[in-house]
């Protein structure tokens, strides 16, 4: 990813700073899926209303809560506990590293959840890994996962006619 | 990207209109209209989704407890308007069957 031009964030790692690496994360995927195209005017809704947008935010948006609640424990703002994301913008592909040096886990023993049961937690690794081609996981220090996805040819999970419409 | 939500009551009927963004940060922010709903164990709740422009598994754990809990008291849960983002991950998660959307 060395070759690609690469976008470099460091963030606190809280939930509170979650909304700024999503909407640059956000931008990014529309460099992918919608090169030249004009940003709505509309500046507070997420433009997610390609799939390829939708699929990478929402999988990033998982793994970022996931950081802050279980690797930092949500201390990261009383312990200075940072993220960093390093996202290379590809012609019809993005990929994104993030690195924590919070607690690691055993990402084998995430199981998939029992949708049926109607679980009301443990889907957020499950979402990552639908929605992207790749959801690898290194523990560390630093922690660190990959994050891949190419752009489909075809899209097909989500709506691309509907606006997106302010918060 | 906040939240913003709004019951209002019809006869047996309360409808539950959420718009922006149902995350990790805001459903907490849901908790206490929920809880009343339960508490008065309306008869017939609809979350109107079409103002929802993003969630997360937090925004859908919320939405699944709501349901959930207004079920247990003798309730019904509708939820409708979906589209995009979330109508997305309601569908990965087999969700759009649960709510019937």
């Amino acid at each position: 990813m060395a070759a690609r031009p690469t976008i470099r964030l460091t963030i606190p790692g809280t939930l509170e700073y979650r909304a700024v690496a999503v909407r640059v994360v956000a931008e990014a995927c529309r460099m992918v899926s919608a090169p030249g195209v004009e940003r709505t005017a509309d500046g507070n809704a997420y433009d997610l209303r390609h799939p390829f947008d939708a699929e990478f935010v929402s999988a990033f948006a998982e793994i970022f809560n996931n950081i802050a609640i279980h690797a930092y424990q949500r201390r990261a703002a009383v312990d200075g506990g940072e993220v960093d994301i390093a996202i290379a913008v590809g012609a019809g592909e993005l990929d994104v590293e993030i690195r924590d040096h919070g607690k690691p886990f055993d990402i084998d023993a995430v199981s998939t959840p029992d949708l049926d049961s109607l679980p009301e937690g443990g889907m957020g690794i499950h979402i990552a890994r639908a929605l992207l081609d790749e959801v690898i996981y290194e523990p560390g220090p630093p922690n660190l996962w990959r994050l891949h996805k190419q752009l489909s040819p075809s899209p097909t999970t989500a709506a691309t006619t509907s606006a997106g419409t302010s918060a | 990207m906040p939240i913003q939500f709004q019951r209002t009551d019809q006869g047996d009927e309360s409808t539950l209109r959420i718009a922006g963004s149902l995350d990790v940060l805001t459903a907490p922010e849901l908790m206490p209209t929920i809880d009343q709903l339960v508490e008065e164990k309306r008869p017939r709740v609809t979350v109107d989704l079409s103002g929802l422009d993003i969630i997360d598994s937090s925004g859908v754990a919320v939405l699944v407890a709501l349901y959930k809990r207004v079920r247990a008291v003798g309730g019904h849960v509708t939820v409708a308007g979906a589209r995009d983002q979330p109508l997305a991950i309601f569908k990965l998660l087999r969700m759009d069957k649960v709510f019937s959307i």
